[in-house]
């Protein structure tokens, strides 16, 4: 006796190679990487301004990323005019608060790297893995004038 | 009972994929066996075993296969060995054993290996070909000139032409038909002995594809001419397909070279008609029929009034009437529709008075014009309405005339008013300058601008959006989804207003991109959103030309259909000048365009000689047929012309009428060539030839099988 299943809303069909039973994929994700974030930011002077325009600086740049082992930031910098960059981290408890008031640093003020018009990319954390569940990542234009940095950072599990 | 085939071939290095593309898009199961050389003592490599060529282990093996195909061939009549091994398989004729298909064998005078000539049948009755006397052992074919370069190895041009008769079927049609070709780049026919045939065809034969009980049947021959201009006429022992018992001598079918392995830069395989034809000869009778459609851009649309035709625009519209009330019929008497892609965006953006909208409203144009236009619209709209010619957007008015994402902004955008995306409302037309994934956005961050836009697996809240603002004029970025929203949304619209109930081809959901422009994946994401199941697309899907379609050309459910142009001129010549005309410009006439002027046999008789028109005509029904065919088997693609641009080159006092070389004159004194009307009866000749292979569907027909083959 066949294995009989709806098809359309008015057609039985026989389960076979050309009408196999239909199935829902779960709890499936192929890719293991997540786009976060794709941002424009007009590089500044100000301290503590964050990928997404922020200085308050108690706002992650991105929250409930426990899943991912790493980040990676991908950026476009339009202008070659001296940079740095800052990244802090930080867990959260249960309720998704922070543990704790302040940041873990795990990158200081560093030299943001890349000419005019340049392709870029940064791990985050550059080593070991990362699993924290927030994140800021700031940059600050320390000469020269402002500038268009376009970024987008992939969650890697 | 599964149809399953046998292929054997010599070298994965020189081996056409199509050939199994073709299989598994007709759900025929396959085995490829390699023959460890070209002679008699190869052995032949199965999954099995490995079998010497003339043992009765591989005799046993192959009962298992409806039919063994040989995929090797030759260009030069003097080799002394291609397939040498399968000789002894031309003596395997009992009832249990299963067609074997030889496309354009090689079995020249010049092998002279004595294993092969001792086991060659004594009783076979076509003439082997001698290199040293190729006139006297094959028949010149398509005139007896030289192709410029390999004949055997050309894909979308320099087609070689056959009429074609099938003798059972009854059934003129034109296929490119090769039977054996030499270095000197010419095709030739068979010659057939024909006391050795008389003696076959009274010989009772008993095996499932000898259709007449018989052991020799000639399948098909070049046609007699219909015309007394006419004079290209072979003998009567000149054939170009046989079956000898069970063993199908046909023509050249697949070129014999390693071509590409996506689908999105698939060679044009132009002789694919022969391996469907002897498939169904060999009684392989596959799982799935291939649906045939075809489609048009423009199909309204006018050309310069200038010369060499200078037809007014009336005069335009009355050749585009009744060829689209011709189509029509044809449509409703094969039961396929005809998608056709109608050039929106004139309502608001352009004001060119040869497209659609003009033609109909615009004041420029005298009431006579735009009484014209009006009846070859009312055509299309009622086929829209009843199935037979559905119209979908079109848009060649962005992106400088390259459509979707066809420039990075364009500049001075003017959008329709009302609906969701019109003016004025102050609608998103660019991506946020902030994007985050929701599961990671931290609380109190997004602006209060903020929406969620989803394209395909990815989802990113934005704020910071740019937008229009009231008016309906702006510069507009073409890359992100929202300007896709308000460009399809406008396009609809004009479909709306001009009388049409939907902008994607009625139930079919689908359209053909100006320019094959697909955008990319927020154009893919935003035609979902407006109900389109699939788009025509090229493997560069935008005219700015930085994204690739997926492999498989589906992306997220949405259909990328490929495209095969079959015009009749180039675009880059506005127009055609019919099948040939001295004076035209580069790709200016169907010869040019193809460059089906071998060795000038058309271009240095056309003024003298009546049959270069009439070689001219089978050339271009050749290509055009074959390139339409290959998208249908190969691709699962959409071919398609330009309505306007092909059918200028009619007698006017009898648009539709066929093809009677200089009997009926178009305009500027050559031949009058209805390409719509050719091309389709042409085509309707091969769906006929191939009842268990082909049929006329529709558009749908073609993504339900894609669904079903390239998931």
């Amino acid at each position: 006796m066949p294995v009989r299943f709806l098809k359309n809303a008015s057609e039985l069909a026989d389960v076979s190679w050309e009408t196999p039973l239909p199935v829902q994929v779960a709890n499936a994700k192929p890719v293991p990487a997540d786009t976060l974030l794709v941002a424009t930011t007009t590089v500044t002077a100000d301290a503590n301004r964050d990928l997404l325009g922020s200085t308050s600086t108690e706002l992650p740049t991105l929250d409930g990323c426990m899943q991912y082992r790493k980040l990676v930031w991908f950026y476009f910098r339009a202008g070659a005019d001296s940079t740095t960059y800052r990244i802090l981290a930080r867990a959260t408890d249960h309720n998704g608060a922070p543990l704790g008031a302040g940041w873990q640093e795990i990158v200081p003020a560093t030299t943001l790297p890349g000419a005019a018009n340049s392709w870029n990319r940064i791990e985050i954390p550059a080593t070991t893995d990362g699993y924290y569940d927030q994140y800021r990542i700031e940059v600050q234009r320390t000469s020269g004038s402002n500038y268009p940095l376009t970024s987008k950072i992939v969650g890697v599990r | 009972m599964t149809p399953k085939v046998c292929l054997v071939i010599r070298d994965f290095g020189i081996f056409n994929r199509a050939w199994t593309q073709i299989l598994r898009n007709l759900g025929i199961d396959y085995t490829l066996c390699i023959s460890t050389s070209t002679t008699t003592s190869a052995t032949i490599q199965t999954p099995q075993g490995v079998f010497a060529a003339g043992s009765a282990d591989l005799r046993g093996y192959f009962r298992q296969f409806d039919a063994v195909i040989l995929c090797d061939h030759s260009l030069n009549l003097n080799d002394t060995a291609r397939i040498n091994y399968s000789v002894f398989w031309l003596s395997w004729n009992a009832p249990e054993d299963p067609a074997f298909l030889f496309f354009n064998p090689h079995f020249s005078t010049a092998i002279t290996e004595s294993a092969y000539n001792s086991n060659f049948p004594s009783d076979f009755p076509i003439v082997r070909p001698d290199p040293s006397d190729i006139a006297g052992t094959l028949e010149a074919a398509d005139g007896g000139s030289a192709t410029n370069g390999d004949p055997l190895i050309q894909t979308q041009t320099r087609a070689r032409g056959a009429c074609v008769l099938f003798l059972a079927e009854n059934i003129l049609a034109h296929v490119q038909t090769i039977c054996n070709a030499h270095i000197n780049n010419t095709p030739y026919y068979w010659r057939l002995n024909t006391a050795k045939h008389s003696t076959l065809a009274s010989a009772t034969y008993t095996h499932r594809v000898a259709r007449n009980g018989r052991a020799g049947e000639i399948l098909a021959v070049p046609a007699p001419p219909t015309s007394s201009e006419d004079t290209e006429t072979y003998p009567s022992d000149c054939v170009v397909a046989y079956r000898y018992r069970n063993c199908f001598w046909l023509p050249h079918a697949l070129a014999r070279s390693s071509f590409s392995v996506n689908l999105w830069d698939v060679t044009v395989q132009p002789f694919v008609f022969w391996l469907l034809y002897g498939l169904q000869l060999a009684g392989v009778r596959p799982r799935y029929k291939l649906p045939v459609q075809v489609e048009t851009d423009h199909p309204l649309q006018a050309t310069g009034t200038g010369a060499p035709y200078n037809h007014g625009i009336a005069t335009q519209m009355g050749i585009l009437a009744p060829s689209w009330d011709y189509m029509r019929d044809f449509a409703r008497r094969t039961g396929t529709a005809i998608i056709n892609g109608v050039v929106v965006g004139t309502k608001y953006r352009d004001t060119a008075t040869t497209y659609h909208w003009h033609s109909l409203y615009s004041t420029s144009r005298s009431q006579a014009e735009r009484d014209a236009a009006m009846r070859v619209h009312q055509i299309l709209v009622a086929g829209h309405r009843e199935g037979t010619t559905p119209c979908g957007v079109h848009d060649h008015t962005i992106g400088g005339g390259r459509g979707y994402w066809g420039a990075a902004t364009n500049t001075g955008f003017v959008r329709h008013s009302g609906m969701r995306y019109g003016a004025p409302n102050n609608v998103p037309i660019a991506r946020g300058r902030c994007c985050v994934a929701p599961h990671v956005l931290p609380a109190g961050v997004a602006g209060a601008d903020a929406q969620t836009v989803q394209v395909g697996d990815t989802e990113l809240v934005e704020w910071d959006i740019p937008t229009s603002g009231t008016g309906n004029t702006f510069d507009l970025p073409m890359g992100s989804i929202h300007a896709a929203r308000v460009i399809i949304e406008s396009e609809i619209e004009e479909m709306l207003a001009l009388g049409f109930p939907d902008g994607y081809c009625a139930g079919h959901r689908y359209t053909n991109t100006a320019a094959n422009n697909s955008g990319g994946e927020c154009y893919w994401q935003a035609l979902k959103e407006f109900g389109f199941r699939g788009v025509r697309s090229s493997s560069n899907c935008t005219g700015i030309n930085i994204k690739r379609v997926p492999p498989n050309r589906i992306w997220q459910g949405f259909h990328l259909v490929g495209d095969e142009a079959v015009d009749n001129c180039g675009s880059g010549a506005v127009f055609s000048r019919g099948l040939y005309l001295p004076s035209a410009p580069a790709g200016g006439d169907a010869v040019r365009f193809y460059q089906l002027d071998h060795g000038s046999d058309i271009s240095a008789n056309w003024a003298t000689g009546q049959v270069a028109a009439w070689r001219a005509y089978r050339r271009l029904l050749c290509q055009t047929t074959s390139i339409w065919l290959h998208g249908t088997v190969v691709e699962l693609s959409s071919a398609y012309f330009h309505p306007n641009q092909s059918l200028m080159c009619v007698s006017l006092a009898d648009p539709v009428a066929p093809f009677e070389g200089w009997s009926r004159l178009g305009p500027y004194g050559t031949p009058h060539y209805n390409h719509a009307v050719e091309l389709l009866e042409n085509m309707d000749a091969v769906v006929r030839l191939l009842p268990e292979y082909l049929y006329w569907g529709t558009i749908t027909d073609v993504m339900d099988h894609r669904e079903r083959v390239m998931g």
